[in-house]
């Protein structure tokens, strides 16, 4: 996967020329060593960034994610007890319920952003690191993790743990609150999940064996 | 992390100007082909980044104007969100609509203030907030500001990432409509407020999606001839 062009850097045979995406200068930047960042001159964006181990590390990391969702989605994340009678909210009981109640664009919306995406984006992973790590990488593959990579801002799962924390304590003057199951797992997806975005990053795909093109 | 800046510069110009661009998933530098004009992309001229095939832009095309009329969107739909009922409360077969003030209100009154600060700065502050930057970044563009081109991109940068966090609010209604469920006794219904508001959401992280930062550093670069060929069809967006 390098086939790309290389104008003028033959005479630095050590760096590489890169654009940065936020202003636009072309800088040549020297070979990243493992945990090194380099930074746009102009606008001091990240240009680049090289992790320790990235590939296999974000494998186990997404590897816990997949099993920590599921199990987030088993059990019931908050409990209502009111008059002896228990409702269970569970992650998509939240959509589900709203398009019962005639409001289909919100539990599309809340579907999307706290099932469908998420789910996509685990499996996703899942599957471009295992093929990166397999050495077999197609055009497949590449558009799917370039897909992943543009949609990960409406997997939203962080903030639906926030909404839990707000509801609860909303809740709680009214009826008891019981913490379920999943809400400790829903905790270690989202701990797990921000340690996956700082392991994983474009290279780990693309040039995983450091190479630049 | 050791964050080690070891960069150096070989050329100070944007890409756009020596006729290369930068692959914005696997930073792969290409040659633009002279012969191919840069948003001729209804002639189904579409650029391939030959590391990763992803369709490389030099810029979003029509990034301005997009970006604005999302922005109008936003806004417009920003006054239903605050007026309507985002949720109706029913109990003992009496309701009561409840706005985001009111909400928030209505927790000041619990004696609930952290989260009542919560939800009033990521239902009222952020959303507004989001609106005035965005317009603002805009305008600077427009006017060709030169002013602190580095804290205008941090800012935009700080705008995009902290938009979806104003979702905190419909998920709070989706929760408690999932939860509170007592047949006559009490209930919790979803608004057309947060359908509104959920557009707000929507569309203004739609605008972060659509604004081209490296048009601040165009704006201020425009006054060197050797790019007005390359820039013609940009400025054509906000002409
Ligand atoms: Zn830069
Ligand atoms: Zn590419």
């Amino acid at each position: 996967m390098q086939q790309g062009e290389r104008p003028q850097s033959q005479s630095q045979p050590e760096t590489f020329l890169r654009v940065c995406q936020d202003c636009d200068l072309v800088q040549a930047v020297p070979k990243l060593r493992d945990n090194e960042a380099a930074h746009c001159l102009r606008c001091h964006s990240v240009l680049e960034t090289r992790k320790k181990n990235s590939l296999n590390r974000s494998l186990a990391l997404v590897l816990t994610g997949i099993i920590l969702f599921i199990l987030s989605n088993l059990f019931p994340l908050l409990s209502l007890k009111a008059q002896g009678i228990a409702y269970d909210g569970t992650l998509l009981s939240a959509s589900i319920e709203l398009y019962n109640r005639d409001r289909p664009w919100l539990a599309l919306l809340v579907l999307f952003t706290t099932f469908i995406f998420p789910a996509i984006s685990l499996l996703g992973t899942l599957f471009v690191l295992i093929v990166t790590k397999l050495h077999y990488q197609t055009p497949v593959t590449a558009s799917l993790f370039r897909f992943l990579h543009s949609t990960e801002i409406w997997g939203m799962l962080e903030v639906f743990m926030l909404a839990i924390l707000v509801a609860g304590v909303k809740l709680g003057d009214l009826a008891d609150i019981i913490m379920g199951v999943s809400l400790y797992s829903f905790i270690c997806l989202i701990i797990v999940l921000s340690f996956l975005s700082l392991s994983l990053n474009s290279n780990t795909i693309w040039h995983p064996d450091g190479h630049h093109p | 992390m050791t964050s080690i800046d070891r960069t150096f510069v070989r050329e100070s110009a944007s890409a756009l100007t020596l006729g290369l661009i930068g692959c914005k998933h696997c930073h792969t530098v290409s040659r633009l082909p002279a012969s191919l004009p840069i948003t001729r992309k209804h002639h189904k001229n579409v650029l391939r980044c030959p590391c990763c095939q992803a369709h490389l832009q030099s810029r979003i095309p029509n990034s301005l104007s997009k970006t604005w009329a999302l922005l109008l969107a936003a806004a417009f739909m920003y006054i239903p969100a605050n007026i309507l009922p985002i949720m109706n409360v029913t109990y003992l077969g009496t309701g009561q609509p409840d706005t985001i003030m009111q909400g928030i209100i209505h927790l000041i009154e619990g004696g609930m203030w952290p989260l009542a600060l919560i939800v009033f700065v990521a239902s009222i502050v952020i959303p507004f907030l989001k609106l005035l930057v965005m317009a603002g970044l805009l305008l600077s563009v427009h006017f060709r500001s030169h002013w602190r081109p580095i804290e205008r991109k941090k800012l935009f940068h700080i705008t995009e990432f902290v938009g979806r966090w104003s979702m905190v609010d419909i998920f709070v209604v989706a929760i408690l409509v999932a939860l509170v469920q007592f047949g006559n006794i009490a209930s919790v219904d979803a608004g057309l407020g947060a359908l509104s508001f959920a557009v707000v959401v929507v569309l203004t992280m739609f605008a972060a999606h659509t604004f081209d930062p490296r048009l601040i550093w165009d704006a201020m670069e425009t006054d060197n001839t050797k790019n007005t060929e390359n820039m013609e069809n940009k400025d054509k967006s906000h002409g």
